[in-house]
């Protein structure tokens, strides 16, 4: 120790003032005078800088940065400069200075490395963690296939790689793929064999669960580089999207040989990419499926769009409930005759129930109903056949249903009508007077016999018979909130219906249940009117004569 | 087309077929109908002008012609139902091109509780013919309906119609849940003001006066807004944080109750209506209220004070003075009375029933048959 | 401030001393109660020996909807497999439509 003491000179006064164990100091310390020589140097500053020793220039020794350092608290004098920093080599070092009487430096450093890397990477972390946050709110926003892999590779390319390729399993022979690079994305579907990209067919098989993996940009396929995209590759990593138990793809992300190479961290952050990626990817998938059998099912379930028949008119509206486990109670439908001097069928009934086995009871009536069909003649035979049909031991859950045989004559229009326990279909006269239809009858499925009684009815030109469901007069508002439609409403509304054409008076009372609800619930609503034409129609809206219209 | 006899020639098959249209729907004639539209296409005319300049040129006639009350609700409904024939006849006989690459694809649709479809089948029509591909969704379409068939579909663009200002919170979350799943919303109808200020004020990307204005929009393209973004109501509306929107909407029935209650108390002729005639007033008090609560929802005083005038014509058109307005909005005034917006438009709009001199005005259509 | 009905659903059992059952409804039948009218039913029917009459009072009843109805035709369907008469007594004006409507009237026969 003393010799270390007695190794020290001009510095004197300092030393005296930091005290003679600077030398053991755990820090490294050197000592540099006003003109910028190297006074003193403990043990661990000379580790830092081994070709400083007494009497060399501190620039010819030590990064600018704190030659710049020194220059400037010597000129300042004391409280000018208190800490610098700057790298070193490897190290990232801060420098802190103590000023002596005779214009000489003390400079404290510190290894601040480990502080600086651990602060680039929290940015870094940052960084990432707020382009996942913001990558699953833009993934998770759209349940549509192609646009979650549009925004897939678009995301990869903003934040992972120069390209991205989203491979998906294969539908049919072919894989969709998605592939973006400079902001364009284009939408492909290939033949192609994912044993040729290593890793690939692992991936796309979603099992074993695979790891991303780097490969060699040599062996990577025409299709799997996009268009576009500027140079050579330098780099390649696949990485699976996982999905909800079932494989939603692969990420193929590639660099450019000018760029760095993905690293670990990278690679890491790519998986938890790819992650989120693929759970939105499966949730649309998932989506796309329900919604297709869903529109499948509706598309069996909804009633037809209606039009003219024989000289007829028949237009129907229906509504769901807004409850939506509810939807599925309500149908109708027309069977047009073969020939002009056929008979039509138009069926609106109520099926008891709500949901799928509601909707399953719709399709078997709707089903038996067409199968009956050449029996239509007899109302009340048909009746008793459909219930024999529907009839369960299990349950007595029943349908109501209107039948309307319909046959234009020179006129006016026939209507056989029969009621199976249906609430009466209403008649609307040239004059606007409203009658309900004298028919009456017993619901179907629930008990062993069943009665019916059938009315007939003619209607002249601009009449309508209105077929409705009970959604119609139990629809519960008005201005005071709590009021039901019924049945006063709904003739003072058909009264103004007279002359109307059949779409109109549908359009019409569907305005007024509608404007009766406003924002409470109610349950499925079904109308049908079946009107005689005041006038010639358009027949191209048939589609016999495309392009023209026929008297 | 720069033939100035030909664009000469082409308004005068225009002008004549729009009368022979006009004469047809007046006589409920759907065969005359089919043949003034198709004998206007045989000369030449262009599809998209018979559209806009016959059919919509007519119906708007028919909506004037309800309001002045020289047609009944009968004849409006049956004139759309000729019209509604005579697209359908039209698209059948002038298939348009099949789509182009560059036109994208446009779902079109009515916002909830927006029964006036046709405006938004003519746009529809306008842009099968321009080459998009178009999904017409009709009336009333509830947002998660457009929602889910948007999912299905991812369109790049959605045209959303209403004409009704009470349809703007409506609107609002439609337009809001569409952006959201980064598809970009263009608006139209009388809903969003002649300005198109609502629709700016909702937040939608687009606003056109017209169809034509739309589509020429549509053919520029509009941007993708971004994906994920959530806004609340109250981001792009902030007057709302005072809540007397919600609390008026919230208290309606009650306010309609209360309304009526003091009507019958000030008026003794209401207490010999019937029970039809007090329903009616009870519908003329909520109708006050849902335009109350829809100018305080989009904080504009000119929705209710707009809707006042409009009914002081069409009462005036039925030969009813625009005062009988004026006892229920005193009453609405005591029953707000801690509501200063409320107070403030209702302020507003008696005073607009005051200044009337009740001269015999043609109103325009686009507020509730 | 208006409270719908609905919220109170109460199933009142009792056997009287004649043998009859005795069942009274308290708020709505529908898709939500209609279950626990069936079950009470049924304890009554799978006496032995079955009461000779099930009667219905559905003076408290506020409403009945088709899930409603189908319940009524499932005891209906029951009583008539043990011999016990099921009657539904004051039937408000609502139920009484509904079951002129459906031709369903006849079988819950007046005492």
């Amino acid at each position: 120790m003393t010799s270390v003491e007695g190794s020290s000179r001009s510095a004197r006064g300092l030393l005296s003032s930091v005290g003679a164990s600077w030398m053991r100091a755990p820090y490294p310390a050197l000592v540099v005078d006003a003109l910028g020589s190297v006074v003193e140097i403990n043990a661990r500053a000379a580790d830092l800088f081994p070709a400083a020793v007494p009497g060399t220039a501190l620039a010819e020794v030590a990064p600018d940065w704190l030659v710049d350092g020194h220059r400037r608290a010597v000129r300042g004098g004391s409280g000018a400069v208190d800490t610098v920093r700057g790298r070193h080599g490897p190290w990232t070092l801060a420098a802190h200075a103590t000023l002596g009487a005779g214009g000489e430096v003390v400079w404290w450093l510190v290894d601040e490395t480990d502080r600086s890397l651990a602060e680039a990477a929290l940015r870094t972390e940052q960084e990432r963690t707020a382009f996942l946050a913001d990558a699953s709110s833009r993934l998770l926003a759209s349940l549509n296939v192609e646009r979650c892999m549009e925004l897939a590779v678009e995301l990869a390319t903003a934040y992972l790689a120069d390209a991205a390729v989203l491979v998906t399993p294969a539908a049919g022979k072919r894989h969709p793929l998605a592939s973006c690079v400079g902001g364009a994305v284009v939408h492909r579907s290939v033949r192609l064999d994912p044993a040729t990209v290593p890793g690939l067919a692992e991936a796309l098989r979603g099992f074993p669960p695979v790891p991303s993996r780097w490969i060699d940009p040599a062996v990577l396929p025409e299709w799997a580089v996009p268009d576009g995209f500027a140079g050579p590759v330098g780099s390649v990593v696949v990485t699976p999207l996982p999905g909800h138990g079932v494989p939603a793809g692969a990420l193929i992300l590639l660099r450019r040989s000018d760029h760095a190479a993905f690293d670990a961290s990278e690679e890491v952050f790519a998986r938890v990419f790819a992650a989120r990626a693929g759970a939105a990817l499966s949730a649309a998938r998932l989506y796309r499926e329900q919604s297709g059998i869903t529109a499948a099912l509706m598309a069996e379930l909804l009633p037809p769009s209606l039009r003219q028949v024989h000289g007829v008119e028949f237009a129907g509206g229906y509504r769901t409930s807004t409850d939506t486990e509810r939807v599925g109670g309500d149908f109708y439908d027309v069977h047009p005759g073969a020939g002009p001097g056929d008979e039509t069928l138009a069926v609106l009934g109520d099926v008891c129930g709500k949901g799928l086995e509601a909707a399953v009871l719709t399709g078997k009536i709707r089903s038996t109903l067409q199968a009956l069909l050449p029996l239509a003649d007899d109302h009340q035979h048909l009746l008793s056949l459909l219930n024999g049909a529907l009839l369960s031991s299990r349950h007595t859950r029943f349908a109501t249903l209107v039948l309307a045989s319909v046959r234009r004559r020179s006129g006016a229009t026939r209507l056989r009508l029969t009621s199976a326990g249906h609430p009466l279909p209403l008649i609307v006269r040239a004059d606007g007077t409203v009658r309900e239809a004298a028919t009456s009858g017993t619901l179907i499925g629930a008990l062993p016999e069943v009665r019916a009684h059938t009315a007939e009815v003619d209607l002249g030109p601009g009449e309508t018979c209105l077929l409705f469901t009970d959604g119609v007069t139990e629809a519960r508002g008005g201005p005071l909130g709590d009021a039901m439609f019924g049945d006063a409403r709904l003739q003072a509304a058909l009264a103004e219906c007279a002359g109307m054409p059949a779409e109109a008076v549908v359009e019409r009372i569907q305005m007024l249940v509608a404007a009766w609800i406003g924002d409470n619930r109610h349950d499925d609503i079904a109308v049908m009117a079946i009107t005689t034409p005041r006038t010639t129609h358009l027949a191209a809206v048939d589609g016999r004569t495309p392009g023209r219209y026929t008297a | 087309m720069t033939d100035t006899t030909a664009v000469e020639n082409d308004g005068a098959v225009l002008t004549h077929a729009r009368a022979a249209l006009w004469q047809a729907v007046c006589d409920r004639d759907e065969y005359a109908a089919g043949q003034a539209v198709f004998t206007a296409l045989d000369a030449g005319a262009a599809v998209e002008d018979v559209l806009l300049d016959v059919v919509a040129g007519v119906q708007h006639k028919v909506g004037r012609e309800w309001a002045a009350d020289r047609f009944t609700v009968a004849q409006e409904h049956a004139a759309t139902a000729i019209h509604d024939r005579v697209i359908a006849a039209m698209a059948h006989r002038a298939p348009p091109a099949p789509p182009r690459e560059p036109a994208g694809t446009v779902t079109v649709a009515c916002v909830d509780g927006e029964w006036h479809a046709l405006p938004a089948r003519l746009l529809a029509e306008v842009l099968r013919h321009r080459g998009h591909r178009v999904d017409f969704l009709g009336a009333q379409v509830p947002t998660p309906h457009l929602i889910a068939h948007l999912h299905r579909t991812a369109p790049d663009v959605v045209a959303l119609s209403s004409s009704l200002p009470v349809r703007l919170p409506d609107a609002h979350s439609a337009i809001t849940a569409v952006q959201a799943l980064g598809i970009p919303v263009l608006v139209g109808g009388a809903a969003f003001g002649d300005d198109g200020r609502h629709a700016r004020l909702l937040g939608a990307d687009a606003w056109a006066p017209d169809a034509r204005a739309a589509a020429d929009l549509l053919a520029r393209g509009l941007p993708r807004p971004v994906p994920g973004a959530i806004r609340q109501r109250v981001d792009d509306l902030p007057h709302l944080i005072d809540q007397e929107y919600s609390l008026v909407l919230r208290g309606k029935r009650q306010l309609v109750r209360d309304t009526l209650a003091g009507l019958e108390e000030r008026l003794p002729a209401m207490r010999a209506y019937t029970e039809a005639q007090r329903e009616r007033t009870a519908e003329d008090v909520a109708h006050i209220v849902d335009f109350l609560s829809c100018a305080l929802y989009a904080d504009d005083s000119r929705l209710f004070t707009g809707f006042l005038d409009w009914t002081g014509d069409i009462l005036e058109a039925r030969r009813v003075p625009a005062r009988v307005l004026d006892p229920g909005l005193a009453l609405l005034q005591d029953l707000l009375k801690d509501f200063p917006r409320s107070l403030d438009f209702l302020t507003r709009g008696r005073a607009v029933l005051a200044a009337r001199t009740a001269p015999a005005r043609v109103p325009e259509p686009g507020a509730p048959a | 401030m208006t409270t719908l009905p609905g919220d109170a659903f109460l199933l009142t059992s009792a056997l009287d001393d004649d043998g009859d059952a005795r069942i009274r409804i308290t708020g709505d039948l529908d898709w939500d109660t209609a279950d626990e009218l069936t079950a009470a039913a049924e304890t009554f029917l799978a006496a032995d020996p079955p009461p000779r009459r099930l009667r219905l009072d559905c003076a408290g009843m506020t409403l009945c909807d088709s899930l409603g109805l189908a319940a009524l035709l499932m005891i209906h369907r029951g009583a008539a497999g043990t011999g016990t008469r099921f009657h539904l007594d004051n039937r408000p004006a609502a139920l009484q439509r509904l079951l002129d409507i459906t031709g369903t009237a006849h079988l819950f026969t007046e005492p």
